[in-house]
């Protein structure tokens, strides 16, 4: 699903964010990303959707590669993937319908279709009854959800979570954990970058560690590591 | 492209405008301004040349008869005439013929001639070639002395100042116009950038959802064309306004001025200024959206 061939990334400022990273995720997969502020992760995650392009190194995604794609294809690489990001990113003059809807929209999928794979989705995160609220109306685990839900409605093959639960308390954390793992028992990859050292010690999934840009651990049923920041 | 894509681009379209009320007014009222200077100078160029065109035709003299002149004196005026020395053509013109001729030019306003009743002021004239104009000088007062002869009119200075106008205003409005463009452009592409920032947020999520470029950028495309197109449209219905009311005037005063008619020139001319109003608010919004797209 995820090779990765000797990356590394220097940024024009001359930061190094990763170091020869060599990395291999097979379908299926549940993957966090650990490791401290700065460590890489962030630059790991953005070379997966090509916000980031890396200096050196191969990198395919389900077997497309990623470093040749012209600009006018990325559109087409994103299709495959449901992005997660720590503030949710919801439209907030939309409804949670409409937020759902628009992921379909935009790469023009026919009317008929999004209000079914809309309800069907909404049904997954638990969110039916609040199709018609704005996500102002919202506690933050139910923003995720609605996030999450987004991500999902045109049934990526990779899952791209970036910090999900960074925002949320233990028990909600919990409960977008829980999502996560019925998505993952359905088929899909998923690659989270996490601060969270509950979730990643209970889920015992793969860890990889990155420090410094180097790849440190990649345990696979591993465990956080370090002390809780917050 | 399917149909509900179609109605997502004009709905989101309309959602922006109505969302940027003011900077969309503002927007249109300064293409309606710019393209108004730019018709009004297009009237005035295009009129100042059919003026200098007609006044050409004009190199010609004409010989107008004294209406006491017998069909001898006529007979004998187009026999001496033709006789003179550099004269290609003489043409009669009757007075029947001098009539119709003035109401066709008068178009749709030859009403105005009822008023005439049954008279015909138009005397009886002859058309005279001649090969060379410097001729005409040495010509007319050898015809003006001729018996039966009331005048005789030719107007090659009137035309050699019209054409000299006619560059100048011609140059004045190039200038004009393409600094208003200039104008137009920025203000619409401010307009667009207004937009795209506004909704900044919406556009990165399209970019992280797999929306294309295109699909991105269709709705401030169409929301740039639809503010130059209502700005020309409001231009060109304001330009018909004052060209019928002016035409008005003018036949009521100058009956004698050649105006070019208002049908169908105002309607090419209204296309032409939509068609540059709606390409230049495409212009407009492509300029913000190369730089917002680069996600």
């Amino acid at each position: 699903m995820l090779l990765m061939k000797g990356i590394s990334k220097t940024y024009p400022s001359g930061a190094v964010a990763l170091r020869n990273v060599d990395i291999h995720i097979k379908p299926g997969e549940f993957v966090f990303v650990v490791g401290p502020s700065g460590a890489g992760k962030s630059t790991f995650i953005k070379m997966l959707f090509k916000e980031v392009v890396p200096t050196t190194g191969q990198l395919f995604v389900d077997g497309v590669n990623v470093m040749s794609l012209k600009p006018e294809e990325i559109p087409f690489l994103r299709r495959q993937l449901g992005i997660i990001f720590q503030d949710y990113r919801l439209l907030n003059d939309r409804t949670v319908y409409d937020n759902i809807a628009f992921a379909m929209q935009v790469i023009e999928t026919p009317y008929r279709q999004i209000k079914r794979r809309v309800a069907a989705v909404l049904d997954l995160v638990g969110l039916r009854s609040r199709a018609g609220d704005y996500p102002g109306e919202l506690s933050g685990g139910e923003q995720q959800r609605v996030a999450i839900a987004r991500a999902i409605v045109n049934d990526p093959l990779l899952v791209i979570a970036d910090e999900p639960t960074g925002n949320l308390d233990p028990e909600t954390s919990m409960d977008i954990m829980k999502i996560f793992s019925q998505i993952n028992d359905s088929g899909t990859t998923i690659v989270m970058a996490t601060h969270d050292k509950t979730i990643v010690d209970i889920m015992e999934k793969r860890v990889i560690a990155i420090e410094d840009g180097y790849i440190v651990r990649d345990d696979a049923k591993g465990v956080y590591g370090y002390e809780p920041e917050h | 492209m399917s149909l509900s894509t179609k109605e997502y681009f004009v709905k989101e379209t309309f959602k922006s405008i109505r969302r940027n009320q003011l900077m969309s007014f503002a927007s249109v009222s300064t293409v309606a301004l710019s393209l108004l200077v730019l018709g009004l100078f297009l009237l005035m160029v295009m009129n100042a040349n059919n003026l200098a065109k007609y006044l050409e035709s004009q190199v010609q003299i004409s010989v107008y008869m004294e209406d006491s002149a017998s069909n001898d004196n006529l007979a004998a005026a187009a026999k001496s005439l033709k006789a003179m020395p550099g004269v290609v053509k003489v043409t009669s013109v009757n007075k029947a013929e001098a009539l119709a001729k003035f109401k066709k030019r008068l178009g749709d306003q030859n009403r105005l001639l009822d008023a005439l009743g049954e008279e015909n002021p138009f005397p009886y004239s002859f058309d005279v070639q001649v090969d060379k104009p410097e001729r005409i000088a040495e010509i007319v007062p050898k015809i003006d002395e001729m018996k039966g002869v009331e005048t005789a009119k030719f107007g090659q200075e009137v035309v050699e100042h019209m054409f000299r106008l006619t560059r100048l205003l011609r140059l004045g409005g190039i200038v004009l116009v393409v600094l208003l463009a200039m104008a137009t452009l920025f203000i619409i592409s401010n307009t667009i950038r207004i937009t795209v920032f506004a909704r900044r947020r919406e556009v990165s999520i399209m970019k992280y959802v797999g929306a294309t470029n295109w699909f991105i950028r269709w709705p401030f495309l169409l929301e740039g064309m639809f503010l130059g197109f209502a700005g020309a449209l409001v231009a060109s219905l304001v330009l018909i306004q004052m060209y019928v009311a002016l035409q008005d005037k003018i036949y009521s005063t100058l009956a004698f001025f050649p105006l070019i008619p208002a049908w169908p020139f105002l309607g090419y001319l209204s296309l032409f200024l939509i068609v540059t109003g709606t390409a230049i608010g495409a212009a407009g919004s492509s300029i913000p959206l190369r730089k917002f797209l680069d996600v």
